[in-house]
């Protein structure tokens, strides 16, 4: 009865502490924005290896001791998960002045001890309860990732039914139910009626939560709140994101739209997802011919060159280019759109003339790239923003920002969709000095290498106006007719074309820039790959194409050039041009030195009480360091496959949490003499992974959601079944004194911890595949480790 | 008595606050920091004198919330309140110059905040129509403005109509980024006048954008570089 007790209550307190992860970090991304998120959660993390250090400083921890702390902690812990979010939401913290203001900087201390509170509390309950069983540790442990598992997937389904500020009562309810468990081990009457008490008080926050979401008045959604007679007319909840959409007469919305128009704006509904614009759903009248702005917004450039029939819009949005298609003439307009509650709102909201009607118009919830690689439809447009796509960042797990959309592979997949005259259109920011753009232009080329022998110099146009820029490319070629009469089109509206056939010097007619980048960028794309990737490294931010292993569109900065940028005059601007990764370098930068410092000075204090610790410390160090970055490329690569971050999340996490979790309790039966075998056979199998997952994805993308998600399942399973083994063979291998157990528990945690922010770092410069390989490395350090300490373990 | 008593008390307390030695050295050190800035300024490539006169002389301490005073003149945005900010010294100083302000030169702001920016034209004798669409700023700018004794006609209004009974302006400045170019603000801008403004995406960084009205109506545009402002908005609040 006591070992079942505890390891339900083991199970329960890990998943209340994995859904308040997820949970927070969404609930940060929302009030702030997502590289605060990563920061402080990534930060936050390091309260599981601090509950092992303390664990450790503690002489003579007897396994009956250890019963009754366990108790302690299992009731601690739903409170301190009850009062992180209070006190959090107490601290009038502006991270955006951090950078100037050091008043910022104690607040910010203060909400990362309150964030890792609960993680410290829950993690040393787990820690407790293993010391205190030292017979079940693979069970008990299994129990723990088992509880992780479940817990991600609860906070998942959670932000389905309900919004994200009573949703954080959730990890609360979970830990109630783990302190329940664990008071019966005890069976005390007052601390089963504690228990009770904490589980009522959680569902009682969930009903009324104790605490207000408070969003940044940089974003959006409370400055367009703050118009006269605004009211917010919907609200949808889904885990990719919280949808709003805002009636407000004074709103309007028209990016790019060209100095030379005069006519008049449609009524437009602001939407927003976490606060911020993702478009505006306009109600379009025949009367006022409001309509007339449509065409002379750049992306209507492609318009101008070739009246399509049949149109894709990938990344729908507001629903702006899918009207704009509608009003060009197209008798078939399919919308595409990764945001569900986006799109029903854009669809719904709208209103359009009565001659519209005669356009059929598809909208498409899901994920573009699973939509092109199973539809057999071919298109005379295929249309689509710059910065359209949603990253995994958005379901709450990581800032990594993959987007599928703009790899070298997907711009493949969009050509081969094209009919004979069709045309791809991408429109986007100028930034300043290029980037996107430039990057686009190298992207949209070596695409076009790929599926056509003809010379590229044929197939591409630039188009700029004061401040985007649109960039067409067309397997066909254009005719000089096309472009002719494309050039009276962006005169009239006084669009700048930067590239197109047959141009032989730089030009700028109404816009000008310090450098004709643009130019230069497609004159080398079309001289060749080889033209292409000398520009590429003589550039000053890294503009290579993605590709579905380094799906990092919108990553620019390269790590060696960092130091240099910032020393550059116009370096002051680099900490909000590409602060996302400035922040993973500082969350990086943190971590380690609290990791370290959290590791050297308990050894410190303690002398007597090092020896062996070293390999065991590199041990664990390893494995924890292998596991996190086998978790976050999985993550990545089976994205693409499941075609939707919150199906990649809930199957990954899951996936790989219950599996390793039923390994662990099934390592019990495994010998320790051979307990290098399991790190040793996960080195092999991870190289493997880095060679041959990514092709396997692209193999079934095509099919079937379920078939999809068992592809994945069945990818995953066995290897992190025995992602399971290392670290309670390494317990027992590492013999298994309370002190060595929480010694271990601290390096595995601390290591973890940094390996967030350095796989992410990997990802980001080197690609997924290169995340499998540092797993690999990991393992095979601990394997070996296992060997030179042969004679130690067992 | 009465009547008399009071001129007494505040000529006392005028003495008093002229005399206390922490007074003086403040008024000391924030002018010893205003230079100091418009060194940074000038270090940054802005040559304009009239410009560098108005930084050297206008008070930004006076212009930045209490919290925030400690910090008035260093080289960034400081918030001040309602989500908005005051800009970055050196943004002012290049906007400014890129204008080539003379005295009389009719010039319309849009995004007013605190008022720093419409003092720093007011200095230079530009005259000065600046809209504010927070209500609660406006007052305060047009209040401080008064006591500092610059002269600029605030407005509470939506700045994407801009100030149509204002006729023509020689030169428009806005402060606040905008998803696009109002054109209204286009229209309002008289031929060869100039019109400095961020644009691009509201959130995140914008580009600082130079346009310029010739003679033939047509329009040139002008990327100068990335700036990040608070969002322009859109009604009055």
């Amino acid at each position: 009865m006591t070992a079942l007790a505890r390891i339900l209550a083991v199970g329960f307190l890990s998943a209340g502490t994995l859904a308040y992860e997820l949970l927070l970090v969404r609930a940060f991304a929302i009030e702030h924005f997502h590289h605060f998120a990563f920061m402080a959660i990534g930060v936050a993390m390091l309260g599981f290896g601090v509950s092992g250090t303390v664990i450790a400083t503690v002489r003579d921890l007897s396994p009956s001791r250890a019963a009754t702390w366990f108790i302690a902690a299992s009731l601690l812990t739903p409170v301190a998960l009850l009062m992180s979010p209070i006190l959090i939401h107490r601290i009038p913290l502006d991270p955006t002045q951090l950078p100037v203001s050091v008043a910022e900087i104690p607040k910010l201390a203060t909400v990362y001890v309150l964030a890792a509170l609960p993680f410290a509390v829950g993690a040393a309950a787990v820690l407790l309860g293993l010391t205190a069983s030292t017979r079940h540790v693979g069970r008990l442990y299994g129990a723990s990732l088992i509880g992780s598992g479940l817990g991600a997937a609860a906070a998942i389904g959670i932000l389905w039914l309900a919004a994200p500020e009573p949703a954080l009562a959730l990890p609360a309810v979970l830990a109630g139910g783990g302190a329940f468990a664990a008071s019966l081990t005890a069976q005390r009457r007052q601390q089963v009626v504690l228990a009770t008490l904490l589980t009522i008080g959680s569902l009682a926050a969930f009903r009324w939560p104790p605490w207000e979401f408070t969003i940044t008045p940089y974003k959006e959604l409370p400055q367009v709140e703050a118009y006269p007679d605004a009211k917010r007319t919907a609200e949808r909840n889904s885990p990719v994101g919280w949808v709003v959409a805002v009636e407000a007469p004074a709103f309007r919305y028209a990016p790019g739209l060209s100095l030379a128009y005069r006519g008049a704006f449609p009524p437009q509904r602001a939407l927003f997802v976490d606060g911020q614009i993702a478009g505006a759903a306009a109600r379009w009248a025949a009367d006022t011919a409001s309509d007339a702005v449509l065409d002379w917004l750049p992306s209507s450039a492609p318009y101008s060159v070739v009246p399509p029939e049949r149109v894709l819009v990938i990344g729908s949005g507001g629903g702006t280019e899918v009207w704009n298609a509608v009003a060009h003439g197209a008798d078939d307009v399919t919308a595409v759109e990764l945001q569900p509650s986006l799109l029903t709102l854009s669809r719904d909201l709208a209103t359009v003339p009565p001659a519209w009607a005669r356009s059929r118009v598809t909208w498409v919830s899901g994920d573009a790239r699973n939509f092109v690689a199973r539809t057999a439809a071919r298109y005379d447009l295929i249309t689509l923003a710059q910065g359209g796509g949603y990253g995994l960042a958005a379901a709450g797990v990581h800032a990594l920002n993959e987007d599928f959309l703009h790899t070298e592979e997907a711009y493949a997949h969009y050509f081969r969709l094209l009919t004979d005259r069709g045309v791809l259109a991408i429109t986007g920011w100028l930034r300043t000095p290029p980037r996107e753009s430039v990057r686009t232009v190298l992207t949209l080329a070596q695409a076009l290498h790929q599926v056509s022998d003809g010379p590229t110099a044929r197939q591409l146009i630039v188009l700029r106006s004061w401040g985007t820029v649109t960039v067409m490319a067309r397997p066909a070629g254009f005719s000089d007719r096309e472009i002719a009469t494309l050039a009276h089109w962006a005169r009239s509206r006084q669009f700048d074309l930067d590239w197109y056939p047959g141009l032989e010097a730089p030009q700028s007619e109404f816009n000008f820039i310090d450098e004709p980048i643009l130019y230069r960028a497609a004159d080398a794309a079309v001289r060749g790959a080889e033209s292409a990737q000398q520009f590429a490294a003589a550039y000053p931010f890294d503009v290579t194409p993605a590709t579905d292993a380094r799906p990092y569109p919108h990553h620019f900065l390269r790590a060696t050039a960092v130091a240099d940028l910032l020393r550059l005059e116009t370096g002051s601007w680099l900490p909000f041009a590409e602060w996302g990764y400035l922040t993973l370098l500082a969350t990086l930068a943190q971590s380690a030195v609290l990791a370290a410092l959290f590791l050297i000075l308990p050894v410190a204090v303690r002398r007597g009480r090092r020896r062996g610790l070293g390999p065991l410390v590199l041990y664990f160090g390893a494995i924890g360091l292998a596991y996190l970055a086998a978790e976050i490329a999985a993550i990545q690569q089976l994205g693409l496959l499941l075609g939707h971050p919150v199906y990649a999340v809930a199957v990954v996490l899951s996936a790989v949490l219950i599996s390793s979790g039923l390994g662990s309790a099934w390592s019990d039966r495994w010998g320790v003499a051979r307990g290098w075998a399991a790190p040793l056979a996960l080195a092999g199998l991870f190289i493997v992974y880095a060679v041959f997952l990514l092709p396997l994805v692209h193999q079934f993308q095509s099919a079937s959601l379920p078939a999809r998600a068992m592809v994945a399942f069945a990818a995953l399973a066995p290897v992190a079944f025995l992602m399971g083994f290392p670290f309670p063979l390494g317990l027992r291998g590492f013999q298994p004194e309370p002190d060595r157990l929480a010694w271990a528990w601290a390096a595995n945690g601390f290591s973890s911890v940094i390996a967030a922010p350095l796989a992410a770092l990997v990802a980001l410069d080197a690609g997924s595949p290169a995340l499998f390989l540092v797993a690999a490395a990991g393992y095979a350090v601990a394997a070996l480790v296992w060997r030179i300490e042969g004679s130690r373990p067992g | 008595m009465k009547q008399r008593a009071t001129p007494r008390f505040l000529l006392l307390v005028s003495a008093f606050v002229v005399c206390t030695p922490g007074w003086g050295q403040e008024a000391a050190r924030f002018t010893r920091q205003r230079m100091a800035m418009v060194d940074l300024i000038t270090a940054h490539g802005v040559r304009d004198s009239a410009t560098l006169d108005a930084m050297r002389k206008v008070p930004r301490h006076e212009f930045v919330a209490p919290e925030t005073l400690t910090r008035a003149y260093g080289d960034h945005p400081l918030p001040i309140g309602y989500g908005q900010t005051i800009s970055q010294p050196y943004i002012v100083a290049f906007m400014t110059e890129v204008l080539r302000p003379k005295p009389g030169m009719r010039v319309l702001e849009v995004g007013t905040g605190s008022g720093y920016q419409a003092a720093v034209l007011a200095h230079i004798g530009c005259e000065v129509f600046s809209i504010e669409l927070i209500g609660a700023l406006a007052t305060s700018a047009r209040d401080r403005l008064d006591r500092l004794g610059y002269t600029a006609e605030v407005r509470h209004a939506d700045g994407h109509h801009g100030w149509p009974e204002g006729g023509s302006f020689d030169a428009i400045i806005v402060t606040a980024a905008a998803g696009y170019i109002p054109p209204a603000l286009v229209e309002q801008l008289r031929t060869g006048g100039r019109m400095i403004i961020p644009v691009g995406s509201v959130y995140g960084v914008q580009n600082l954008i130079l346009v310029e009205k010739r003679g033939d109506g047509d329009l040139r545009t002008r990327n100068l570089l990335p700036v990040r402002f608070v969002p322009m908005l859109s009604g009055i609040r």
